[in-house]
């Protein structure tokens, strides 16, 4: 039966299938726009979020995220379920209006306990609690860059990718509005988007591995709260451990007095932690004049190649070298050798709990 | 290619002595983008020449000075330093170093010897210091002349 003689059946006009849409249409045009909004939590008039499309809040999301996602839960719960800001109550909002930039004395590090700076004084131990195959991964990358052969990401103009992203130095931004915070970082004109309009995680269906990550959040007051899942495997920073795509985190972002805004970061790793990673990032305001935040073209001046040994060399101006250029496989091109090793154990693994099955 | 290649001056020299003392806080300029693993971060080169260009822009800038070998062989030395917003927080403007100018550079060397290095720090002609890296000063500005 075709949809034409199925219309046909049920009353006397027939209705042709390409009838269908301008129908369709006059429908939705006789919904009133707050069905919509309902469906997905009370806005105010002239909100510019994309509303339709929302995941519900309670959207699932995979295993290896639940314990974070309990822990924000639970915050959220102490919270009252959050601090409501609108529109109207915008002023009401915290104001991290201004430049910031990451607070450089103590170094570069992600571990922000770590003793030294990386710069004057040498590292020292890394105080976050490794799994044995990511603590080997770690051992071994600080013995490729004792010996000379250190290769990052950010020379094959990928950005820094969360969470290493908090660790960068560079002039931040935040923009904050009632449905979501904007948290830029001029390097790469790499930005976080933080969504505390109420929405879920992105459903499975759809999901994939994000350079930032995917980001929700509520207000406690006047910390912003987030939940961050679906990040891309990658390196907390150069001479740091790596982090496998099951990390997820929970951070308590708040001003601690006019000139610093702090990040409490806890960070859950079932591939690459034992037990849960907190450290604190420190922001500071910057009061340059006239500073401001540019695109920033990483290709405008980028003459940096990798090795065959698989450090970083430079062209210099007048040199001409021949490079071996070939496919670019998007999910390892940037990794190094140890990387690669590391990150597919993690799918064999994976396979391997899966009964065989990718 | 030592340093000792190069031709120096006294003023150079003192300029040099001046600003020596910060050199253990400017290790590690290139602080993003790239591994500094091509600089020898244990040396350091003070070098004379003449500004050919400066790339002021991301991800790093470059200032690239003609520098004369003792045999009077013309040498272009690339000088890598960070990119326009942490340069003009160090008071490092796009026109501090402009074609033709006389410069001493303090740099951290490549590894292989190349004519290249980290930049810490420029004196102009004028006795302005501008130095580079994480946790640099302000630059030092010579008084402007009445012309």
């Amino acid at each position: 039966m075709d949809w034409d003689t199925q219309i046909k059946r049920r009353g006397r006009f027939r209705i042709r299938r390409s009838d269908l849409g301008v129908i369709a249409l006059a429908l939705l045009a006789s919904v009133p726009v707050g069905v919509f909004a309902q469906s997905s939590g009370a806005r105010n008039a002239g909100s510019t979020a994309n509303t339709p499309d929302r995941p519900a809040a309670a959207t699932p999301i995979p295993d290896y995220y639940q314990v974070s996602l309990q822990a924000y839960v639970k915050m959220k719960a102490e919270a009252h379920g959050g601090t409501q800001y609108r529109r109207d109550s915008y002023g009401k909002m915290p104001d991290w209006s201004g430049l910031w930039s990451r607070d450089l004395s103590r170094g570069l590090q992600f571990d922000t306990k770590q003793s030294g700076n990386g710069f004057s004084v040498p590292l020292g131990p890394i105080t976050a609690d490794l799994t044995p195959r990511y603590k080997a991964a770690f051992q071994q990358k600080l013995r490729e860059v004792a010996s000379g052969n250190e290769w990052d990401q950010l020379s094959d103009c990928l950005p820094a990718g969360y969470p290493r992203w908090l660790t960068e130095p560079f002039l931040r931004e935040f923009i904050v509005t009632p449905e979501e915070t904007w948290w830029i970082n001029e390097q790469q004109s790499e930005a976080r988007r933080i969504y505390t309009d109420g929405r879920g995680h992105v459903p499975e269906d759809t999901a994939h591995g994000l350079w930032d990550g995917d980001s929700i959040g509520f207000w406690d007051n006047q910390t912003l709260v987030v939940h961050t899942i679906r990040v891309i495997h990658g390196e907390y920073q150069r001479s740091q451990p790596d982090y496998s795509y099951q990390t997820s985190t929970v951070e308590r972002i708040h001003m601690v007095d006019h000139d610093t805004i702090a990040d409490e970061v806890t960070v859950w790793d079932p591939k690459g932690l034992r037990t849960p990673w907190h450290v604190v990032m420190q922001y500071k305001r910057v009061t340059d004049a006239g500073a401001r935040i540019d695109m920033w073209s990483c290709e405008g001046n980028n003459n940096v190649i990798r090795t065959a040994s698989g450090s970083s060399q430079f062209i210099l101006p007048g040199e001409s070298v021949t490079v071996t250029r070939s496919y670019k496989d998007p999910d390892t091109f940037y990794l190094t050798n140890t990387q690669k090793k590391l990150f597919a154990q993690d799918e064999a693994e994976d396979i391997a709990k899966q009964g065989g099955k990718k | 290619m030592s340093i000792r290649t190069f031709k120096s001056h006294a003023k150079a020299r003192t300029a040099a002595a001046a600003i020596g003392i910060v050199l253990l806080m400017q290790l590690g300029t290139a602080t993003a983008h790239h591994s500094a693993a091509m600089f020898d971060h244990s040396k350091t080169i003070t070098l004379h020449g003449t500004v050919k260009n400066f790339q002021f822009t991301n991800p790093h800038s470059w200032l690239i000075v003609m520098v004369t070998r003792t045999d009077g062989e013309p040498v272009e030395w690339g000088f890598e330093a960070e990119g326009p917003s942490t340069l003009l927080h160090a008071g490092i403007l796009p026109k501090s170093f402009r074609p033709g100018d006389k410069v001493t550079v303090v740099a951290n060397p490549m590894r292989d010897g190349r004519p290249a290095g980290a930049l810490i720090s420029v004196v102009t002609a004028d006795g302005s210091v501008y130095r580079t890296g994480p946790g640099a000063p302000p630059a030092r500005r010579a008084p402007v002349s009445k012309e």
